[in-house]
């Protein structure tokens, strides 16, 4: 069954929740972390129908976004149960919302929103689709029409009614509850007729219509009202006149008590019902009397919230697909003017000419058409629905957006300082190991022997592994490099030394070895140089998988060219995979930056392939030429 | 025609004629007015003055918001934010604000003097973008407000996180007071170091937690001083020169790092304690008593 739902904003504020089983903050957390800032899980459109799902610890998450209004609706569910109509629920529940909702939410400067008086629309929701799911008798959409002769009673109610909060829902019941257990068969939508029976005739001008009657003998959805519901009410209310205000848990809302979810709800409902009555004047009769009438405001509820539900659905219809033949002149001219003073609510059409614009330009940039896409594609799902600013056009809102999503993609989750993490791993006691992969010719050595003279000026004992025993001259090329950095280390201060064991061994055991031998004799890094290999290469590529295992090194950079074009995703995909399951790539060094003038896409398509970020740049010829990536720069570049 | 003849300007202009008393009349009524109107603008600040809210996720910025927002009633839940959102708050009655301090309750300046505004940013390390845009030019901003979980600060990466986005605030505080074109230097933006959750077990008193930050900070410093130089240089080629004079934080960058040095450059950094939830309720009362000596 369903755990918990959240409406919460885009700024991290729970506006309304429901809890049934509580979990951690973390699951929804690590929601937002990963779908909506790392987007580590590609999401998907919405347009397939299905909604996304999310997986955590156990959990299915599934959400939708209201995006004007800046609002997640997640739902969150055991993974073993399967719940069919959860889409159904975030769609009616975006709609009935925003409706009820979308005016105070428009209010600058405030993140308070009372909505307290959701919660009888929610549980009509869950009731009507748990309901419609169950398959059982019951026909899909029965409306629930009450005589017509009560109606002016209802008018007067406020729209809910205690009769909503059906404490014997199933759901409620996660926890071994201090309410007398009522009889199960109400809790199911199959209620017995005869109780339907009850009700009716209970009822103020207790006429059974021949609609009621209709009710009854159709399986109706209204559980509600029913004779021993209403025992259970009144000892419900017996209790919840103990009750204190809600309070906000580190769940959401709760109780105090866990064990009383059952009430939550209720005072819940309560509060909005009555605003004028405090809780203590609830009085058993007041309940009963709310009782009896309940079916009616039922009813209202019911066809309030389709109103509102279909009025959302319209608009959401007309901004998709607006242009009619009717007015389309006037239309268009107003679209023109509109696109030029702004004001405008985006569609899909307005966009998809300057996207494929923006997609042209990247693509001069060198990015990779798939990153184009993805980029241009994570963009139209931000701008879709949304109304441009005054005084800017398309093209400008779409501009900022691009640079905003480049600006995410590029910069790191976390610091990447080196210098940093290795006096971290050397206090523990032992050398930091890093190495570097990549594809043939792309600088693996030059990189490497970059990293390490700037090691080298921060006085580090840097042992270079010479664990490329492929390609002949690999070896000798290493030396020459240790051999130039000695030579400078000697002015710049630090130490540093080749570990090599000639061709044809195993470079996974070099580079164990070379962890050892830099152990014992106190070199607190070891750079380890690997064969360059084709991403496409299955056997040389499945060999990294034991080198990971091996040296298991601190971290992997991977080395790739600033001038390979729409391979670049191939490669960083590959690279990051091959070291099987639980272990990536930790960074790119991007090679040969100085050559590309502005065309620096190569950047952005091996960290949209992989989300993995840049450590360092290359940007020429000298040992010096390294550099760390400045995000605004790459930035300005890409756009300009 | 000279100016000394009898219809050139000069003339007509010291001549009784009914254009130029029009004229003159019209002056000496209106320029008064406009100048008045012009100084009383600039006088009363248009928008609120704002505080910003920075410090690593989790710290529990958007807590102390919405905490602020409610007044006295708990927090709302939260969780990870992706946007920044501004509210305008009230100052509790409790607190008086330094500005208003001989206004009597009545006067309606002294309710204005309460209102501000509470920036909160996302603290997601891909998501600084919005927080450090609002301090290149920070113009309302009258505080900023750097909350950290003083239980996370216990440990080295909780520690170090929050240690380099507090150095990047303070250095780009810096780098605004260094640069700044006028003498007196720009308006001061105070800094409060919100030491948050410490109705947690294994949270450090804020002594403790301001003594952790400036030893993190200074190795930042160091490490940062060490580090590569960044780049998009030599890519776009034109912009070498932007990171060839790079700045450290505090007296020269050398000695270990102190909040007492940031005042040379006009930001006083004071360490708070308090936590927004708790078994007993929330204590925010010194985090106000600073936002009050601030408005
Ligand atoms: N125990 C305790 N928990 C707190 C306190 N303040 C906030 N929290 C919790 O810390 C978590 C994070 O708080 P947020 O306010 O969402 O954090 P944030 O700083 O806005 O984080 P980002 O939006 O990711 O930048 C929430 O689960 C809060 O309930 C406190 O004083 N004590
Ligand atoms: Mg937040």
């Amino acid at each position: 069954m369903l755990d918990t739902f959240e409406i919460l904003t885009t700024s991290g504020v729970v506006l309304w929740s429901r809890t049934y089983a509580p979990i951690g903050p973390n699951i929804i957390n690590s929601l937002i972390r990963d779908v909506f800032i790392e987007e580590r899980i590609p999401p998907q459109s919405e347009d397939t129908g299905q909604k996304p799902t999310y997986r955590k610890e156990g959990y299915t998450l599934k959400w939708t976004t209201a995006k004007d209004l800046g609002l997640i609706f997640v739902a969150v569910y055991q993974s073993l149960v399967h719940l069919t109509w959860i889409d159904k629920l975030l769609d009616n529940v975006r709609a009935l919302f925003t409706g009820l909702f979308g005016e105070e939410l428009r209010k600058e400067h405030s993140s308070l929103v009372d909505c307290d008086k959701f919660g009888p629309y929610f549980d009509r929701q869950i009731q009507e689709l748990e309901r419609t799911s169950d398959g059982s008798a019951s026909a899909p959409n029965v409306k629930l029409t009450p005589p017509s002769s009560s109606n002016d009673s209802a008018g007067e109610e406020p729209p809910l009614l205690p009769a909503l909060q059906k404490p014997q829902r199933p759901l409620y019941d996660t926890s071994a509850d201090s309410t007398p257990v009522p009889t199960p068969d109400t809790s199911r939508p199959t209620t017995p007729a005869q109780s339907h029976l009850v009700t009716a005739k209970a009822r103020p001008g207790g006429k059974l219509s021949r609609r009621d009657r209709k009710k009854a003998t159709a399986v109706s959805s209204a559980p509600a009202s029913s004779g021993d519901e209403a025992s259970t009410k009144r000892k419900a209310s017996g209790k919840s006149a103990a009750k204190k205000n809600r309070t906000w848990g580190e769940f959401g809302a709760e109780e105090d008590d866990p064990s009383m979810v059952l009430d939550y709800s209720q005072a819940d409902a309560r509060d909005s019902t009555s605003e004028t009555e405090t809780l203590e004047e609830i009085k058993p009769e007041t309940w009963g009397r709310k009782t009896g009438k309940g079916q009616f405001v039922l009813k209202d509820l019911d066809e309030e919230m389709d109103a509102i539900i279909a009025g959302q659905n319209a608009e959401r219809q007309s901004s998709v697909g607006s242009s009619g033949i009717v007015g389309s002149s006037l239309g268009a001219i107003g679209g023109l003017f509109r696109n030029v003073v702004g004001g405008k609510t985006l569609t899909k059409e307005d966009l998809a000419k300057p996207l494929r614009g923006m997609e042209e330009h990247l693509l001069k940039k060198n990015v990779a058409r798939e990153a184009a896409v993805r980029l241009c594609e994570g963009v139209e799902r931000d701008l879709v629905g949304l109304k441009t600013g005054s005084f800017t056009t398309i093209e400008s809102t779409i501009r900022t957006s691009m640079e905003k999503a480049l600006t995410k993609i590029l910069t790191p989750t976390s610091s990447l300082d080196l210098l940093r993490e290795i006096q971290t791993v050397n206090s523990s006691g032992r050398p930091y190991v890093l190495s570097i992969v990549g594809v043939n010719g792309v600088g693996k050595s030059t990189n490497l022997s970059k990293i390490a003279f700037f090691l080298l000026q921060n006085h580090h004992r840097v042992l270079i592994a010479a664990a490329d025993t492929f390609r002949s001259g690999a070896v000798e090329q290493l030396r020459v490099h240790v051999k130039n950095l000695k030579e400078l280390s000697k002015r710049e201060g630090g130490e540093v030394d080749i570990f090599e064991k000639g061709y044809g061994k195993d470079a996974a055991n070099i580079a164990a070895d070379a962890v050892t031998f830099a152990s014992k004799n106190s070199f607190n890094v070891v750079l380890i140089d690997t064969a360059g290999r084709r991403h496409n290469d299955q056997r040389l590529m499945s060999s990294l998988e034991k080198f990971g295992k091996l040296a298991n090194p601190d971290k992997i950079l991977m080395v790739g060219e600033a001038l390979v074009g729409s391979d670049s995703v191939a490669q960083a995909r590959n690279f990051n995979n091959s070291f099987g399951p639980g272990r990536g790539l930790d960074g790119f060094v991007i090679s040969k930056c100085d050559t590309v003038g502005d065309m620096v896409g190569t950047l952005v398509s091996m960290v949209h392939a992989t989300g993995i970020p840049v450590v360092f740049l290359g940007v020429g010829q000298h040992y010096a030429d390294l550099r760390g990536l400045n995000v605004g720069s790459v930035c300005r570049l890409l756009m300009s | 025609m000279a100016w000394y003849d009898s219809d050139s300007w000069a003339t007509a202009a010291f001549a009784p004629h009914l254009s130029t008393i029009v004229i003159t009349l019209l002056v000496a009524v209106v320029l008064p007015i406009l100048l008045h109107q012009f100084v009383y603008k600039r006088a009363t600040p248009t928008t609120l003055p704002s505080f910003l809210l920075l410090g690593p996720s989790g710290a529990g910025k958007t807590a102390f918001l919405t905490l602020t927002e409610r007044r006295a009633v708990a927090a709302a839940p939260t969780h990870t934010s992706t946007s920044p959102l501004t509210i305008q708050a009230l100052l509790p009655d409790s607190f008086t604000p330094e500005s208003a301090h001989f206004r009597s309750p009545g006067d309606p300046a002294y309710e204005r003097a309460r209102r501000f505004l509470l920036v909160d940013t996302p603290g997601h390390g891909k998501l600084r973008h919005f927080a450090t845009g609002q301090l290149v030019n920070p113009t309302h901003v009258c505080g900023i407000v750097f909350v950290v979980d003083a239980a996370s600060v216990a440990e080295e990466a909780g520690l170090n996180e929050a240690a380099e986005y507090l150095h990047d605030v303070l250095l780009s505080l810096q780098k605004r007071y260094t640069n700044a074109k006028t003498s007196k230097g720009p308006r001061e933006i105070p800094v409060l170091v919100a030491a948050n959750k410490l109705d947690l077990f294994t949270a450090l008193p804020p002594h403790l937690v301001k003594i952790a930050l400036e030893k993190a900070v200074s190795d930042v410093r160091k490490s940062r001083a060490k580090g590569l130089k960044d780049s998009g240089v030599a890519m776009g080629g034109e912009d070498d020169g932007v990171d060839e004079e790079r700045e450290w934080l505090g007296g020269g960058g050398e000695g270990p790092f102190e909040f007492r040095q940031m005042d040379e450059v006009g930001t006083s950094v004071v360490v708070k304690g308090g936590n927004v939830l708790g078994g007993d309720g929330a204590d925010v009362r010194g985090w106000l008593e600073w936002i009050a000596e601030q408005l």
